[in-house]
């Protein structure tokens, strides 16, 4: 008895600080993530997992408004561009403080975004483009290219290997303070246990309404804990029983579950992302382009989607690399090129093209369940159109260096989140594993990220699209949605492919 | 005795050479990359060359080897890729979980099958004994993660009186964390108690068809006295190695069971460190598994002497 009684004792105690009462303001939430981030170094990684724990520790000059356009963070206004667009004159806000109380001035920036170029995957990218950063004064940063180069300002804004600002003074290649100017600051680590943050108290929000990632960011909540519960079924029961005010990425067969949970709601992020087979171009079976058509010819996308996400409400077959939400959004090249589902057609194809029977290996792994079951899907529909194939599946920490090898691989799977600015896609890059490299691939890129005037970009991404049908770089399966689980007493939480809790509270 | 105790110290110094060399060696050919982990899936080839070179992983594996068996000479298990701390403080913080989980569950399967097996054993052949002994197979059938997300699903899920997963909060008492730690507890300490409920009814059945228990019984001492003080003296023994053994299967083997309760020890790190391939996290706490198994050996053995002054080495 009196065991039980301790233990009520501690369920009123644990209870407790998860969903205290508060009226508007104050409250700990706890954050069921899908694991522990790799680093609290927002440029050090392109793992979503960073970003979304340390966007609330550090901002950045720009970020995305609901509608996925650039709007000003810690910039006081977008930029002033010359005429010709090599030269950014950014504008700073005042009175902004770091984490450990000093303001925040033009040196900080330049110092940051020399970090940034320095060992950020996305720096590295824009470095290429960018002759020099100067403080003009101590409230403006210049920035100069030496070619326009359009997605700038989305490299900027994004939170993914991302262009943080921290003290001119904290800069070595390996972090050693977490301090930024975010609303909440990190008050202890205790790895695969919780990310302990508090509010800043000394965070100077933007005026005006919340809009997205941008404009006001309350702090209404005291706390936020970042708890990695690893195993998705774990994640489900935590959800359904109400321990965790929010939980990220739930398995979408257990949104019913969810649903009829009296202590939290499912939210769905419609549409998220898209799956897509990645083939390499450089080497092996798949870089002779009439094979990787055959590929495409072959494949009923819908009935792998449907494998993947069952229930129809989950994913949408749109061969569109942008859904219709989207500005970039074009059916230009899918038609006739997509979710065919003619491994007949395919095996003549194949036959054209003298397939020896050389098995097609395709990288995959169970890390996401989806990835494998479309695997599985795809394996017999290419079986059916006469490939042979050798479905090898591995962790994903093995997929990540094999991929790396062009000598190991015909296609792997992987997929990604849509992003705000289709230049960031990484098959877009010549590096990436995939390797596409060709002069239509140079003409149009080039030509869409040298472009500054956002209505002509619109209509050379569709160029770029087109280019990606007719070349076959990758193959996009379709949208899918994330399903994410709320608490019914915590309100002010948008669904987002990066969740952020600044503007969220806990119900009286 | 002396001679023998040495033996065996050197003995556990050749067994944990193996285990870092074997470890090494394993983890070292295992496919897999910690810088294209740690850099995330849009990192560049180029990033991911550079952050090896930095982490010393573009050495041959023989120049790691060396490097590393230095390290270990001066007691230092290496720092973390991914934790960016020492592994031995991975470790001691991890460790507290672990140790807490082990003691409740080994508590919990003592408490069970102490008891049963002894009563069992005295009541050979009644229903008690029948049905204790068709549980524990049953018991030992069923893996303890299994029974995990069971007992999450009644327990904490429908009845919510305990919490699904964690353990506990930056706040959290002592009691905070043992409320966090039943479940897993319960669910471990069962499977376990099958196992020693099994070896105590046989230790015991053993013991009682001896003459002196025959000669207890004969001098008219109380069934109770003859059972508990002149039987499972005697029976202890093979029950305290089973103790020990499982002990240390919990320390190493609750590795499913912390993961499905995301629960901080050393077998989610171990996980973890796996699926990161945080190579030095993974080489320091299977030295540290393998080094608690083998002294736990170790002290069973020492215990013997303790327990039954026929043990002479």
């Amino acid at each position: 008895m009196r065991l039980k009684l301790a233990f009520l004792a501690a369920t009123v105690l644990i209870s407790g600080p998860c969903l205290s009462l508060a009226a508007e303001r104050g409250g700990v939430v706890n954050v069921a993530t899908i694991g522990e981030p790799p680093t609290l170094d927002p440029m050090a990684s392109t793992a979503d997992l960073v970003g979304i724990v340390t966007q609330h520790i550090f901002e950045t000059l720009y970020t995305f408004d609901k509608s996925w356009k650039v709007t000003p963070l810690l910039a006081e206004s977008l930029p002033e561009m010359s005429a010709d667009g090599k030269t950014y004159t950014i504008k700073l806000r005042s009175g902004i403080t770091f984490h450990d109380g000093s303001e925040m001035h033009a040196d900080d920036v330049v110092a940051s975004l020399g970090r940034w170029m320095k060992i950020a995957s996305r720096g590295k990218q824009a470095a290429s483009f960018i002759d020099k950063v100067t403080a003009t004064d101590p409230q403006t940063v210049t920035i100069t290219l030496k070619q326009p180069y359009a997605p700038l300002l989305s490299l900027l804004a994004f939170n993914n290997s991302a262009a943080v600002i921290l003290p001119a003074e904290n800069q070595a290649d390996t972090m050693s303070a977490v301090i930024g100017t975010g609303p909440y600051m990190l008050k202890e680590r205790k790895p695969d246990q919780y990310i302990q943050l508090v509010r800043f108290d000394g965070y100077k929000s933007r005026s005006g309404e919340s809009d997205g990632y941008g404009g006001a960011r309350h702090q209404y909540l005291d706390e936020i804990r970042f708890v990695p519960v690893p195993d998705p079924n774990t994640r489900v029961e935590a959800a359904i029983s109400g321990q965790y005010a929010y939980v990220d990425s739930i398995p979408v067969e257990a949104y019913d579950r969810v649903k009829s949970s009296s202590a939290s709601k499912p939210i769905m992020l419609k549409p998220f992302g898209f799956p897509v087979f990645v083939f390499n171009t450089k080497e092996g079976l798949s870089s002779n382009l009439a094979v990787r058509k055959a590929v495409e010819k072959a494949l009923n996308t819908e009935d792998m989607l449907a494998a993947a996400f069952g229930a129809k409400e989950f994913y949408e077959a749109d061969g569109a690399f942008y859904p219709k939400s989207y500005v970039w959004h074009t059916e230009i090249g899918t038609e006739g090129n997509y979710n065919l589902g003619d491994p007949e057609g395919a095996a003549k194809d194949l036959k054209a093209a003298g397939y020896d029977g050389k098995p097609l290996r395709i990288l995959t792994s169970r890390q996401y369940e989806f990835h494998y079951k479309m695997a599985q899907v795809a394996a017999e529909y290419l079986k059916l159109a006469g490939f042979t194939v050798d479905l090898q599946v591995v962790d994903w920490a093995t997929l990540t260096q094999r991929r790396a090898d062009p000598k190991l691989w015909d296609i792997y799977i992987s997929h990604s989140p849509f992003l705000p600015e289709p230049a960031l896609m990484g098959a877009l890059s010549t590096s990436s594993p995939g390797w596409w490299d060709t002069p239509a691939r140079k003409a149009a890129v080039d030509a869409f990220t040298s472009e500054a005037d956002p209505d002509k970009r619109v209509a050379l991404w569709q160029t770029v699209q087109k280019t990606m049908y007719d070349e076959l770089p990758l193959l996009k399966i379709g949208n899918f949605n994330a399903v994410s689980a709320v608490s019914n007493k915590l309100e002010g939480v948008e669904p987002a492919p990066w969740p952020y809790f600044w503007n969220a509270s806990v119900k009286p | 005795m002396i001679s023998y105790i040495l033996k065996r110290l050197a003995g556990m110094v050749v067994v944990m050479f193996l285990v870092v060399t074997i470890v090494f060696i394993i983890v070292r050919v295992t496919p897999g990359d910690p810088a294209a982990v740690m850099l995330g899936p849009d990192a560049t080839p180029q990033d991911i060359v550079a952050l090896r070179a930095r982490l010393g992983l573009d050495q041959s594996i023989l120049v790691q080897y060396v490097f590393y068996i230095g390290q270990l000479l001066k007691g230092d298990l290496g720092q973390s890729i991914f934790l960016n701390v020492p592994v031995g403080q991975a470790l001691i913080e991890r460790a507290e979980p672990t140790f807490f989980l082990t003691v409740f569950s080994l508590l919990i399967a003592a408490v069970i099958a102490l008891p049963i097996g002894i009563y069992a054993a005295y009541r050979r052949g009644s229903f008690i004994d029948q049905a204790s002994t068709t549980i524990a197979m049953l018991a030992a059938s069923i893996p303890s993660f299994w029974l995990g997300l069971i007992l999450m699903q009644i327990f904490a899920v429908r009845l919510g009186l305990f919490p699904v997963s964690g353990y506990g909060g930056p706040d959290a008492s002592f009691l905070d964390r043992m409320y966090h730690l039943t479940l897993p507890a319960v669910a471990l300490g069962l499977v376990s108690s099958a196992l020693i409920l099994r070896f105590t009814r046989a230790s015991m059945l053993d013991v009682f068809s001896d003459d002196y228990i025959r000669t207890a019984r004969a001098k008219g001492l109380i069934e109770r006295r003859v059972v508990l003080k002149h039987a499972l003296k005697n029976a202890l023994i093979p029950i305290l190695t089973v103790l020990g053994l499982t002990a240390a299967v919990l320390i190493a083997g609750a590795v499913v069971t912390e993961t499905v309760f995301g629960l901080p020890g050393i077998g989610s790190l171990v996980v973890s460190a796996v699926l990161r391939r945080d190579y030095p996290v993974i080489q320091g706490a299977l030295l540290v598994i393998a080094g608690l198994y083998v002294l736990i050996n170790f002290l069973i053995d020492m215990l013997y002497l303790l327990i039954d002054p026929r043990v002479r080495y």
